[in-house]
């Protein structure tokens, strides 16, 4: 696209610092002279360590999690997680729910066991057809509870990450009232670190996605009287429901 | 935004006597202050992690010419665009140029102190373009027709009532309603502007070089209602705002949140790369990166000013200045307040104009301390006065007679004996005035030190004396 007034700006900024133009000194504080090998290397060591060490990393976003602010449920099974899903959806007297078009859906049976509480889920996607983008925000805004699988979780800091794309809307996990991710074993990160190592990763592998959400615990503010309240634009509440 | 930045004295004592705005701002300590305290102890190597972070940024902004044009080519190979703006006009005068070219009739923005800087919500509606503040806090002040009081928490001047107040006489809700309450009232009245908005302005908290990415920090999710659901996306940032590599934000995201709220992370923090991908769901066709000086390069071409660049906007020093919790935002008379606020807004905005404010600091150094960057305030609020007292005589904020008073005073200290004979003479004419030792009321322009507080006299019978008289004998001590 288009880039305006840079040569002027940049020849200023060079003015100021008293610099010539050309690539700076590698600074050992910053990654920034890492080669793309050097970022595969770490990006396969952290998946290594997210498979060995898969079970404390669950242990730990279990806690994490609660204390960011999600109700978090553990289950043994794909099927216990559908229920799960499925009785707090049910609790929470929803009657319009919907959930994204990911690969998650397909070992956890969430429509069926929805179904059996008389809940139809509706696909948060705008479809083949070309739908219009904005029946897509009406029903996010309109919904009681958004359903979502979890790219990865930080066990640090209780987040789960999500990379909207085909098949997972920006709005699902932020419009409802509710929003319930689920997470396999497998997917937890140790640090914040870790996370940027495998996005940087992608991105030299040109596989980046359009944006990411670090979503951890519910809407918050605290601009009235400092006092902090739950749900002022995205969800009241939200469940992690831990399938391992 | 037009600075007041000369009106600080005027405002600072107006605040003091507002017992409602004193009262609202003991929670920036009691809350924010605190938090932070706790955090930063629960972090494992906090200190070597702010460390790293100041390296980063000294190393970013030492070669900053460099990263910005790496930034924007990844940028424009995302598919954004990018305009670089030398101050505040030309930033709002393109922005206004994408509305109108696109028939923009909403824009909701997300919290930016540039786009304050720039007062763009006047702007735009100035020229009939609903904007709409979406942060809580500034849609509070929004709706008051005032300017943020603090970086990270607008309206934390505001009482629960004068809240609840205003939301009643907009929406006819009870007058009394809970924070709780108000709450709820201000989500309703915010989804439906947010369903309608077709375009966004937020801010940036950092800027990625090496993929063109932009990272934003929010509780409220506003951030991301605004990366979601307009069609068009600008992002504003001051030049600085930039780290080298992807791998940086990790720690850079601890120190700012943690040294902000005292939160381990936010609820939210949303990375930008570029407008939607074709095939995606939903989210902005298009993409703008605004990038401003606005007068950031007079700090950058200032080496002893320069590493107020590396300021990450966290609050934290506001929160720890015994002289910001006082005086409050406001006073401050720009839109940067506390103690970052008295190095920049002065230098940004016209030092002749916010002589002022580098001098509203008692040097106490707790703003050192909590910065996450370790950014040495207090040495350039030094910096600052020396430039005020030395440059053209119509820009001091010193006046002839304190001129004349500190020549006495360096007079006075030259020799030994001339300051043993000054402090017999002070007691020796100050007597007939003073009670009980103590001066209640001295003349201009010594009023302003005893409006507030006794001066004691200078004693009549001085230390040095009493010292020699109580030495048991005079070979004990050195000589």
């Amino acid at each position: 696209m288009a880039i305006t007034g840079r040569d002027a700006f940049l020849g200023r900024v060079r003015g100021a610092l008293g610099r010539s133009p050309g690539a700076p000194e590698l600074d050992s504080a910053t990654h920034i002279g890492l080669s793309v090998e050097d970022v595969r290397r770490s990006a396969d060591d952290v998946r290594r360590e997210m498979t060995e060490s898969a079970d404390a990393l669950l242990d730990a976003i279990t806690e994490s999690a609660a204390t960011a602010g999600w109700k978090v449920r553990r289950v043994a099974s794909p099927e216990d997680a559908a229920d799960v899903v499925a009785q707090i959806c049910a609790e929470a007297g929803a009657t319009k729910v919907l959930r994204s078009d990911q690969d998650i859906f397909a070992s956890v049976p969430v429509d069926a066991a929805l179904e059996s509480k008389g809940i139809t889920p509706g696909i948060a996607t705008v479809g083949e057809a070309g739908a219009d983008v904005s029946i897509l925000k009406q029903a996010a805004f309109d919904s009681d509870v958004g359903i979502t699988g979890v790219d990865y979780a930080i066990a640090e800091t209780g987040t789960v990450v999500l990379h909207p794309r085909k098949g997972l809307s920006r709005l699902l996990s932020l419009a409802p009232e509710r929003h319930i991710a689920i997470l396999n074993r497998g997917d937890v990160l140790p640090s914040l670190d870790e996370l940027f190592t495998l996005e940087r990763a992608d991105y030299n592998d040109g596989a980046i996605e359009g944006s990411m959400n670090l979503i951890s615990g519910p809407s918050r503010t605290g601009d009235i009287a400092a006092t902090i309240v739950d749900g002022i634009h995205g969800p009241l509440e939200v469940h992690l429901v831990i399938v391992g | 935004m037009l600075p007041t930045t000369d009106r600080f004295k005027k405002g600072a004592k107006e605040t003091l006597a507002d017992p409602v705005i004193q009262m609202s701002m003991e929670a920036v300590y009691t809350g924010f202050h605190t938090n932070r305290q706790s955090a930063a102890a629960a972090t494992e190597g906090w200190d070597e992690q702010r460390d790293r972070g100041r390296a980063i940024k000294e190393h970013t902004i030492a070669n900053l010419d460099y990263y910005l044009e790496m930034l924007t080519d990844k940028i424009d190979e995302n598919g954004g665009n990018v305009f670089f703006a030398n101050d505040s006009a030309e930033a709002t005068e393109y922005i206004l140029n994408v509305a109108r070219a696109r028939d923009v009739k909403t824009v909701i923005k997300s919290k930016s102190m540039v786009s304050e800087e720039m007062s763009l919500a006047h702007e735009m509606e100035a020229v009939g373009i609903e904007a709409v503040e979406t942060d809580l806090g500034e849609y509070i002040i929004q709706l008051a027709g005032e300017t943020p009081y603090h970086i990270i928490a607008p309206a934390i001047h505001k009482s629960q009532d004068q809240v609840a107040e205003m939301f009643s006489e907009m929406t006819g809700t009870d007058p009394g309603q809970t924070p709780e309450e108000l709450t709820t009232t201000a989500r309703g009245m915010l989804r439906e502007t947010f369903q309608r908005a077709d375009m966004s302005v937020t801010g940036v908290n950092f800027a990625v070089a090496e993929s063109g990415s932009i990272v934003l920090v929010t509780n409220e999710g506003n951030g991301r209602m605004c990366t979601s659901i307009p069609r068009v996306h600008v992002a504003v940032m001051g030049m600085e705002k930039i780290v080298p590599s992807m791998q940086d934000l990790g720690m850079m995201l601890r120190i700012l949140i943690r040294s902000a709220t005292g939160q381990r992370i936010s609820s939210y923090v949303t990375m930008i790369n570029g407008p939607r991908r074709e095939e995606e769901e939903d989210g902005p066709e298009e993409f703008h990166l605004v990038i401003v000086d606005n007068g950031r390069m007079k700090l950058l071409a200032d080496p002893k000013l320069r590493e107020a660049l590396y300021c990450l906007r966290c609050g934290a020093c506001l929160n720890a200045c015994p002289v910001y919790r006082k005086v409050g935002g406001h006073s401050y008379g720009w839109v940067y307040p506390g103690p970052i606020g008295a190095v920049v807004s002065p230098v940004m905005s016209g030092l002749k104009q916010g002589k002022d404010l580098p001098f509203a600091s008692s040097l106490c150094g707790a703003c050192r301390e909590v910065c996450p960057v370790k950014i040495d305030i207090p040495n350039m609020l030094l910096h600052l006065r020396q430039q005020v007292v030395e440059g053209p005589p119509e820009d001091r904020s010193v006046g002839r007679i304190e001129r004349l008073g500190w020549k006495a005073w360096r007079f006075g200290n030259m020799k030994s004996s001339r300051f043993w004979a000054g402090g017999k003479l002070a007691n020796l004419l100050g007597r007939p005035f003073a009670r009980k030792g103590m001066f209640r009321r001295l003349p201009p322009p010594l009023s302003g030190w005893t409006r507030s507080r006794d001066l004691p006299i200078t004693a009549s019978s001085p230390f040095r004396d009493r010292f020699k008289k109580r030495r048991p004998n005079s070979s004990g001590g050195e000589e």
